[in-house]
């Protein structure tokens, strides 16, 4: 059975494809009710079957040809009864399906009476989208005739439009005539402006109408007057300027735009606005040569005059703005101001001519720059005369970039407004032509010449002003300093100040990297020259050295200060000379720093206006930047300096008073151990003799200096001590007579340094202790693993040359030390 | 300035005749752009472009100063820091080779004597136009122991390898100097304050 079912499966499966929807294969097997046979879950195999058309028996095969064959009896029985519960099954299947009957042939009518109806709907559906096609076809004709109507509505519009204009038009020609006879220029301008507003066309077309000749005529007429109204506008705002009547300017000025003649009224009206500025500046300029010497404001007069210029023109545009704006629309401001930047050009070039004739100021560059190309005294032009012509220069310069920027600002808001819909090409032509309109007018050229000239100048003025300072430098008692290194800063801040205050970014900038060069070459040089001299030492070298310096000051003598005039009359002057020297190099160093965040600070305020353009900020920076690296050259100057006062002043003096160590026995007994305590033999005479010396450089150095000094003394007196501590010998007693002597050593350089200096006597703290042992191998309790927080300085071999120094140790044992 | 990203920073200062065309040439190297119709430069411009050189950041602050007369004492300030001059001549311009020789009496009375300066000539991209030979200004610049180069900014040609070249140089020069420095007895300040440094450290 399994076998059979399984081959009818398998007959089954291929054949599935070609089988059509499920309906109809139930409708087969109602038909064929032998296929039915099969079990109903099974339908789709039962129904292959019926197709097959195999016969009743079909269902089970297995018994035709094996019952035949079979001859025992238990086994027929065995076969029957097996085919008498099959039976009994497919009877009850066969039931079940016969159940089912009813229900299908009842779904079966149901279809069959939905045949007609499927049949009814299709044909509803053709009327249907017959009916949807007829109602677009009418849609569209609806609408085509609404779009004709709206056209015709347009047309009629224009039409009505036409009529008007055409109304207007004539409206215009009888109302241009009356103003005209009225002299209502402003109606009449607004006649032709309305006529000039209309449709060209619409008078071309309305020509061609049946009332052409007639419109012709009126045309012809409306024409005339708009050339009479132009002329009689210009003329009479002719008048009006030449009798400085500026209610009438001011009213025909506001007609021109009506007539269409824009540019006509702008170049018009600044005519007028520049004979006004052309007047007042020449009132000015001869009240300016009327000028009494003594007067408070004589020395900036041309600056003033400038200013009152400048004030003039300021004030003429603020006044005008409105009208030109309300009148001429935005956008026009630029070409009233070029216009009046042209007068203004001229009117500067007329101060500025006037300016460097009375003050000599081309003859006095000539003369700086001669002096500064020979450097022969004899024609120097001395620098104090300089003083108020290069602050009025200055002045001169802050008052144009005040006044350029106020156009800038101006102007550029102006055309904010006309370019607000134009594209960015249009934006950035005007931009262009703003600049050079700014850049390259007259004013700004000669203000750059003058500035040139200027620079020159205050150089001149610093470095003469500079050397001065150097030549007259005094020293007071008491003070640490002398009187130039105040004097040259300032001097360096007052011509930086000076170029800062022309609010030219440039200015300043040469300004500072001029003072960046006088004070790391020309000043730094004096000061490198006065170190250069040394510092006297007291012994036989005073003598030596006093010939050297000598021959030093006869090859600097002018730059050189007052000490240097004198000679060294007495060392005690030369080295107090050399001491300030020290203590003015620090001072040197501390001021450009103080410079740099005072011109930084001053600066931010300028820099917020927007002066100099975008770049301002960083040219200033980078200028300033050089500048301030100058500190670190005059702290390595001080450091040169202070490395040559311990090496000729202090070593000199500090290692014969340590070699006096040597003649001092730590090779010693009870007895001299205890005579020691009472009289010292060494340390204590040093501790004074140190204190002595460094008593005049602590009185003579700033405590900056004073520290830096100190600390390079106490690593000398190491060094110096380490050496002649490896050249003695020591016992037991000694060795703590020298622990005791190291101790008050330490102690007192611990008082007069604010270093620490336990790190430099570190290895001499360590030779104390190494020279205090009890024995040899006492050292181990130190060494390696058993250190503890203490670091090494001292190197086996050192510590075994230590140990040799003891020689109550036997140096056997000290080989013997594994270290 | 340690902080900032790079290992050298060189100043480079542009000087020449007005309308040689200075300003192309720097807008060229550090924006990539040619405008034309730049307006006559006022006073100095200011330009930074950072290179890589090798591997190594090199921060190059590029100074444009106007050629134009009255600007000559603003311009002069900055010959002193520079590191580097390009003098910039016009190819198609007799008179801009000729002031050359006043451009290096500035030079010598300004700049530091450990300036290298580059003989530019630049627009040969109006070879058509040209007055100068290259012959006559290679003679010149090796007389006067100058790197010559022509360069056109208009149509880029030598702009890029006339900063790099020169970035390299400078690059080479600081080396040396540092390396001399070095094997050069330290100053009597210099050694003693180190050890004294190194000591403070320990602390």
């Amino acid at each position: 059975m399994a076998i059979a079912y399984r081959h009818l499966l398998g007959q089954h499966n291929p054949s599935r494809g070609e089988w059509g929807p499920p309906w109809r294969s139930r409708k087969c097997s109602v038909g064929n009710k032998m296929a039915d046979a099969n079990s109903p879950i099974k339908l789709t195999g039962v129904a292959a079957a019926a197709a097959e058309g195999k016969g009743g028996g079909c269902c089970s095969e297995l018994s035709a040809e094996l019952i035949r064959s079979l001859t025992e009896l238990q086994e027929l029985e065995a076969v029957y009864e097996r085919l008498c519960s099959e039976e009994k099954v497919v009877e009850e299947e066969l039931d079940a399906l016969l159940e089912q009957q009813s229900t299908i042939e009842s779904k079966m009518i149901t279809l069959q009476r939905m045949g007609p109806n499927l049949q009814l709907i299709e044909g509803d559906a053709k009327q249907l989208a017959g009916m949807i096609t007829f109602t677009c076809s009418l849609a569209e004709n609806v609408s085509s005739k609404v779009r004709q109507l709206d056209l015709a509505k347009n047309r009629l519009y224009q039409a009505i439009q036409r009529a008007d204009d055409i109304l207007d038009l004539k409206f215009c020609m009888d109302g241009v005539q009356t103003a005209l006879r009225n002299e209502d220029y402003e109606q009449a301008a607004a006649h032709i402006h309305r006529y000039l507003s209309l449709d060209k066309s619409v008078i071309e077309l309305s020509r061609q109408g049946k009332e052409g000749s007639m419109i012709d005529a009126n045309l012809k007429l409306l024409q005339e007057a708009e050339q009479h109204l132009k002329a009689v506008v210009t003329e009479k705002f002719d008048i009006a300027t030449k009798e400085g009547d500026l209610p009438q300017v001011e009213r025909f000025f506001k007609i021109f735009p009506l007539l269409g003649l824009h540019e006509e009224g702008l170049s018009k009206f600044s005519e007028y606005l520049c004979k006004q500025v052309a007047n007042k500046a020449e009132e000015n300029l001869l009240l300016v040569l009327g000028t009494d010497m003594s007067d408070r404001r004589a020395a900036v007069i041309f600056a003033d005059t400038l200013t009152l210029l400048f004030e003039g023109i300021a004030r003429i545009v603020e006044t005008h703005q409105p009208i030109v704006e309300t009148y001429y629309g935005p956008g026009r401001l630029y070409t009233l101001i070029k216009h009046l930047q042209l007068e203004c050009d001229q009117q500067v070039e007329k101060v500025v001519d006037k300016f460097i004739k009375q003050r000599d100021y081309h003859r006095q560059f000539q003369l700086v720059q001669n002096s500064m190309m020979r450097s022969s005294a004899a024609e120097k032009i001395e620098p104090r005369e300089l003083d108020p012509i290069l602050t009025e220069v200055t002045l001169m310069n802050a008052r144009s970039e005040l006044y350029l920027r106020f156009l800038k600002k101006r102007i550029s808001s102006d055309f904010e407004v006309g370019d607000s819909m134009a594209s960015e090409e249009v934006k950035q032509e005007h931009q262009k032509c703003l600049d050079k309109l700014l850049n390259h007018c007259l004013l700004s050229c000669t203000m750059q010449e003058l500035i040139g000239y200027y620079i020159t100048m205050e150089e001149y003025f610093m470095r003469e002003t500079v050397n001065k300072a150097v030549a007259l430098d005094t020293y007071e008692k008491g003070q640490l300093t002398s009187s130039m290194v105040d004097d040259v800063f300032y001097i360096v801040k007052k011509c930086i100040g000076r170029a800062l205050s022309s609010s030219s970014i440039d200015c300043l900038c040469a300004m500072i990297n001029l003072s960046t060069t006088e004070l790391e070459s020309d000043f730094r040089e004096v000061l490198c020259n006065k170190l250069r001299m040394g510092f006297p030492a007291t012994t036989f070298q005073d003598f030596q050295r006093g010939v050297t310096s000598a021959v030093n000051i006869m090859h600097s003598s002018l730059q050189q200060g007052k000490f240097d005039t004198k000679g060294i009359e007495s060392t005690d002057e030369a080295k107090l000379s050399f001491l300030v020297t020290l203590n003015n190099v620090e001072v040197c160093s501390e001021n450009i720093s103080t410079l740099k965040t005072t011109l930084e600070s001053d600066c931010t305020k300028l820099f917020s206006q927007g002066i100099g353009g975008e770049q301002a900020q960083a040219k200033f920076d980078s200028c300033l930047s050089d500048l301030a690296a100058v500190s670190n050259k005059f702290r390595d100057l001080l450091q040169e300096g202070l490395t040559e006062l311990n090496s000729t002043a202090i070593k000199p003096q500090v290692k014969p008073w340590i070699n006096i160590f040597l003649s001092v026995s730590h090779n010693i007994e009870e007895e001299e151990f205890n005579d020691y305590e009472a009289n010292d033999p060494w340390v204590q005479q040093f501790i004074l003799n140190l204190e002595q010396q460094m008593a005049e450089f602590k009185a003579g150095l700033s405590p900056v200096i004073y520290d830096s000094l100190t600390s390079l003394m106490t690593s000398l007196i190491a060094i110096e001590l380490e050496k002649v501590v490896l050249k003695s010998t020591f016992n037991r007693l000694g060795g703590l007579q020298f622990d005791k002597e190291l101790r008050s050593l330490i102690a007192y350089l611990t008082t007069v340094t604010t270093w620490t200096i336990r790190d430099k006597f570190a290895r001499l703290s360590q030779m104390a202790t190494i020279l205090n042992l009890e024995r040899v191998t006492e050292i181990l309790d130190y060494w390696g693993a058993n250190s503890g927080p203490l670091t090494w300085r001292l190197t086996p071999a050192e510590v075994r040359q230590v140990l040799a120094l003891r020689i109550d140790f036997r140096s056997e044992d000290i080989k013997r030390l594994r270290l | 300035m340690s902080m900032e990203d790079y290992d050298f920073l060189f100043k480079i200062v542009l000087i020449g005749n007005a309308g040689v065309g200075k300003t192309c040439l720097v807008r060229r190297f550090t924006q990539g752009l040619f405008p034309p119709g730049q307006g006559a430069t006022i006073g100095v411009d200011f330009m930074i472009k950072t290179v890589e050189i090798n591997g190594e950041k090199v921060k190059l602050q590029i100074w444009d100063t106007a050629g134009q007369e009255r600007f000559r004492s603003i311009t002069q300030s900055y010959y002193r820091s520079a590191n580097a001059l390009i003098l910039t001549y016009d190819i198609t311009c007799e008179e801009s080779f000729r002031c050359l020789p006043e451009w290096l009496r500035e030079i010598e009375q300004y700049a530091s004597n450990k300036v290298i300066t580059v003989l530019v000539g630049n627009k040969i991209d109006l070879a058509e136009r040209r007055e100068v030979s290259q012959q006559r200004a290679e003679e010149f610049s090796e007389a006067q122991d100058m790197y010559y180069l022509e360069t056109s900014a208009k149509e880029s040609d030598n702009v890029e390898k006339l900063f790099l070249d020169l970035a390299c140089r400078l690059i080479s020069e600081a080396r040396q100097n540092t390396l001399v420095n070095n094997v050069a007895s330290p100053l009597p300040g210099e050694g003693k304050s180190i050890s004294y440094l190194t000591c403070c450290n320990f602390n």
